[in-house]
C-alpha cells in the first residue's frame, strides 16, 4: 500500500480502502501502526503518515518507495494471465497489455519464444461474437445441436465469449428456448447479424465452464479401462473409483446428451462399459451398430 | 497480533537498512523488547517471522561467520537488489491492462491479485467479455522459474525419474506441457505437467544452453491427427453427410475437400499418421461419416466398431 499512497502523495481513505479491498477502519489502523514503526538508530528517519478528516498524507523515506519482487507463484500468475490475454480476441500487441507484458517478461527473465506460451486457437468466428457481445446485437445462427444430431435456425443475443479446455463457446440469450445457453463456436453453420441491440438483462450470466455442476444433468456410472484413461482427464468427473487389478476404475460423469454419451463410447470402443443407469448399458453398440451398417452398405455398393 | 506486525515492519526495516549482516542476538537487541526473552522462545519466534517475510516476496540471505571469534554464528540481511522489483515502472494503463487480463483469465487467483497489487494495479471490477479458463498445475511456478534461469530439473514421470533441461512451457488444448532435452532418452520430449508425479527439484547450478531456434509452439502439431508423422502424411478419404459437411469443411479446410456430391456430402481428404486421433474424430460423426479408404484404415475403423462394449464383458 505505501508505494501506492506515496505515489500520490494524499488520498481519501475510502479510496485506499476500496483499492486495497478493505474497510475504511482496517485501513486507518494499518496506517496508525506504520506510523508507530520507528526505523533502527543508524537511519534516523520516521514514516510520516497521517490521516486527517478522511484524508491520508503520506511522505515515505525511500525504503519503503520500491514495491516487493514478485515471487515465484506470483510471477507465474500475472505472466500467465498476461500472456493468456494476449491470445484473446481484440488483443494488440502494441498496446498498454503487450507493452506491459514485454516490461513483465524482461524482468523475469522471460524470452519471446520460449518461457510460457499459450495458444489458445481462437476461431475467426470468435472475433465477430465479441463485438455482437459488445453491441448486444442479436444474430440469426444455424447452428448444429450435438443432443438432437440436427441443424436448427435460432435467434440468439450474445452476452460473452470463453475458452475452456481448448473450446471455445458463446454464452448467449436464446430466443428458442427463452434462457440463456451456453454454444460451442464451431458447431455454429453461419451467422447473420439482424441489427437489432437487445439490452442485457439483469439476471446474472452463467459462471463459464460450470455447466455440469447443475444437478440436473444426467450422470453415467462407467468402467473405464488403462486405454481410455484419457477420457478422465477430459472431461468432468463427479468421482473417480479404486483401480481394479486389471487397471480398470468406475467412474461417474455428467452426460451432456444421450448423443453425447454415444459418440464418447464409440471413441473409447472396448475400452469402457456403461454400469449405470441400465437403459443406456448398450448405447454404446447400438451407436457402433448404425455406423457399421453404413460400412456395410458402402462395401455392398463396391 | 499488532505488536506482530509491528516487529515484522522493525525487522524488516533493520534487515534492509542494515550495512553488515546482523545476528540474531544483534537483532534482538536492536529490536528491544520485541523479541522473547528466553532463547529458545527468541529462535522460534524469529524463524516464524523470517518465515512470514520470505512468504511474501522478502529474500532475506543469510551466511553462517566462517572465521574469527564467531564461527559458526549465522548472520542476516536482505540485499535491497533483490528486494525491489527494479526496472518495471508500468504506465498506468499498462498495469490496467494486466488487472484485466487476470479478471479475464485468473480470476479466483489470491496470487495474481497480490501480485497486481504489487505493480501498481488494483481489484479488476468487471466480468471482461472474453474470458478464458486456464488449468492449474501446482508445479507451473517452480518449472517457469527454471526455463526462465535455464536450471535443470528432476521429476518424476509415469513412475520413472527425468533429467530434464526445461525449455518451455506451452499452454494448449487444456493442458500445460513442458517441453525439453531429456538426459535419459538423449533427445527432446514432451511432458503433460499434470502428469508430474510429486515436487519438481530443481537442481540449482546446472544450466544449459536452450537451441537457438526454439519455439514451444512447435514443439508438436496443432492438429493431434498430424502428431508422429515424419515426412509423407498420409490422408484417409473421408465421406461426409451433408448435415455435418459444411463444418467439416470449415474445420479441416477448403484444399481438402476431394469431391462434393449432388446430395450435399462432401469427400474429405484427411490426415491419418495418427490412427487413434483420426478414428476419434471420424468417429465423432458418428454414422455421418464413413472412412472410403485406404483399406488398411478403413478396416481399422471397422474393427473397432466391432469391438465396442465387448472388450469390457468379463
Amino acid at each position: 500500500m505505501l508505494p501506492w499512497l506515496m505515489e500520490r502523495g494524499e488520498v481519501p481513505v475510502a479510496e485506499a480502502a476500496e483499492r486495497f479491498g478493505m474497510t475504511e477502519a482496517e485501513v486507518v489502523r494499518d496506517l496508525e501502526l506504520v506510523a508507530m514503526c520507528g526505523l533502527p538508530p543508524f537511519v534516523d528517519e520516521l514514516i510520516d503518515v497521517f490521516v486527517d478528516e478522511g484524508v491520508i498524507s503520506v511522505g515515505v523515506p525511500r525504503l519503503f518507495t520500491r514495491p516487493l519482487r514478485l515471487n515465484s507463484v506470483e510471477a507465474f500468475e500475472l505472466l500467465a494471465a498476461g500472456r493468456a490475454a494476449m491470445e484473446l480476441p481484440g488483443a494488440d500487441p502494441e498496446g498498454p497489455l503487450g507493452r506491459g507484458l514485454a516490461k513483465l517478461g524482461a524482468v523475469l527473465g522471460e524470452d519471446d519464444t520460449s518461457g510460457v506460451r499459450i495458444d489458445l486457437d481462437p476461431p475467426a468466428l470468435a472475433d465477430e461474437l465479441t463485438g455482437w457481445v459488445e453491441r448486444g446485437e442479436r444474430l440469426r445462427i444455424r447452428y448444429w445441436s450435438a443432443a438432437r444430431d440436427e441443424v436448427t435456425e435460432r435467434l440468439i443475443v450474445p452476452r460473452q465469449v470463453f475458452t475452456d479446455r481448448g473450446e471455445w463457446y458463446v454464452i448467449a440469450d436464446d430466443d428458442r428456448s427463452g434462457s440463456t445457453r451456453t454454444f460451442r463456436i464451431d458447431r455454429i453453420e453461419t451467422v447473420e447479424a439482424t441489427g437489432e441491440v437487445v439490452p442485457a438483462r439483469d439476471a446474472e450470466l452463467p459462471e463459464p465452464g460450470t455447466w455440469f455442476a447443475d444437478g440436473s444433468v444426467p450422470r453415467a456410472v462407467v468402467r473405464i479401462g488403462p486405454a481410455a484413461r484419457w477420457a478422465i482427464e477430459r472431461y468432468p468427473v463427479d468421482s473417480i473409483g479404486e483401480v481394479d487389478a486389471d487397471g480398470w476404475v468406475t467412474v461417474r460423469l455428467a452426460v451432456a446428451s444421450e448423443q453425447w454419451l454415444a459418440r464418447l463410447l464409440l471413441r473409447l470402443g472396448p475400452h469402457a462399459e456403461v454400469v449405470e443407469p441400465e437403459e443406456w448399458a448398450d448405447l454404446g453398440r447400438q451407436a457402433a451398430a448404425r455406423v457399421l451398417a453404413r460400412y456395410r452398405a458402402a462395401s455392398d455398393r463396391s | 497480533m499488532a505488536d506482530r506486525v509491528e516487529r515484522l515492519t522493525n525487522l524488516l526495516a533493520l534487515l534492509l537498512e542494515t550495512r553488515e549482516p546482523l545476528s540474531l542476538v544483534e537483532i534482538a537487541a536492536e529490536l528491544a523488547d520485541q523479541y522473547p526473552e528466553g532463547q529458545n522462545a527468541r529462535r522460534a519466534s524469529f524463524e516464524r517471522d523470517k518465515a512470514a517475510l520470505r512468504e511474501i516476496g522478502v529474500p532475506i540471505e543469510q551466511e553462517i561467520v566462517a572465521g574469527g571469534p564467531y564461527a559458526g554464528q549465522t548472520r542476516y540481511w536482505i540485499d535491497r537488489k533483490r528486494y525491489e522489483l527494479r526496472d518495471l515502472s508500468l504506465e498506468p494503463d499498462e498495469a490496467r491492462a494486466l488487472q484485466v487480463a487476470m479478471a479475464a483469465t485468473r480470476p479466483g487467483s489470491a496470487s495474481g491479485q497480490e501480485a497486481l497489487w504489487k505493480v501498481g494495479a488494483g481489484i479488476p471490477d468487471q466480468l471482461p467479455r472474453v474470458t478464458a479458463i486456464l488449468p492449474d498445475a501446482p508445479a507451473l511456478p517452480a518449472l517457469r522459474e527454471a526455463v526462465a534461469s535455464r536450471t535443470q530439473v528432476e521429476f518424476s514421470y509415469r513412475e520413472v525419474p527425468r533429467v530434464v533441461d526445461p525449455w518451455g512451457l506451452l499452454l494448449r488444448e487444456g493442458f500445460w506441457y513442458l517441453i525439453g532435452f531429456d538426459h535419459e532418452r538423449g533427445g527432446r520430449r514432451t511432458f503433460r505437467i499434470d502428469r508430474i508425479q510429486g515436487e519438481v527439484a530443481v537442481r540449482e547450478g546446472a544450466e544449459f544452453e536452450r537451441p537457438a531456434d526454439f519455439d514451444a509452439r512447435d514443439a508438436f502439431p496443432e492438429d493431434p491427427k498430424l502428431i508422429g508423422a515424419d515426412e509423407a502424411v498420409p490422408d484417409a478419404r473421408v465421406l461426409i453427410d451433408g448435415s455435418r459437411a459444411a463444418l467439416a469443411v470449415r474445420e479441416l479446410g477448403d484444399e481438402r475437400v476431394a469431391a462434393r456430391h449432388a446430395d450435399g456430402s462432401v469427400e474429405l481428404d484427411v490426415p491419418c499418421a495418427n490412427l487413434p486421433a483420426f478414428r476419434s474424430w471420424v468417429l465423432g460423426y458418428l454414422e455421418h461419416a464413413v472412412v472410403l479408404g485406404p483399406p488398411d484404415v478403413r478396416a481399422d475403423v471397422v474393427a473397432w466398431l466391432e469391438s465396442v462394449g465387448a472388450g469390457a464383458t468379463s
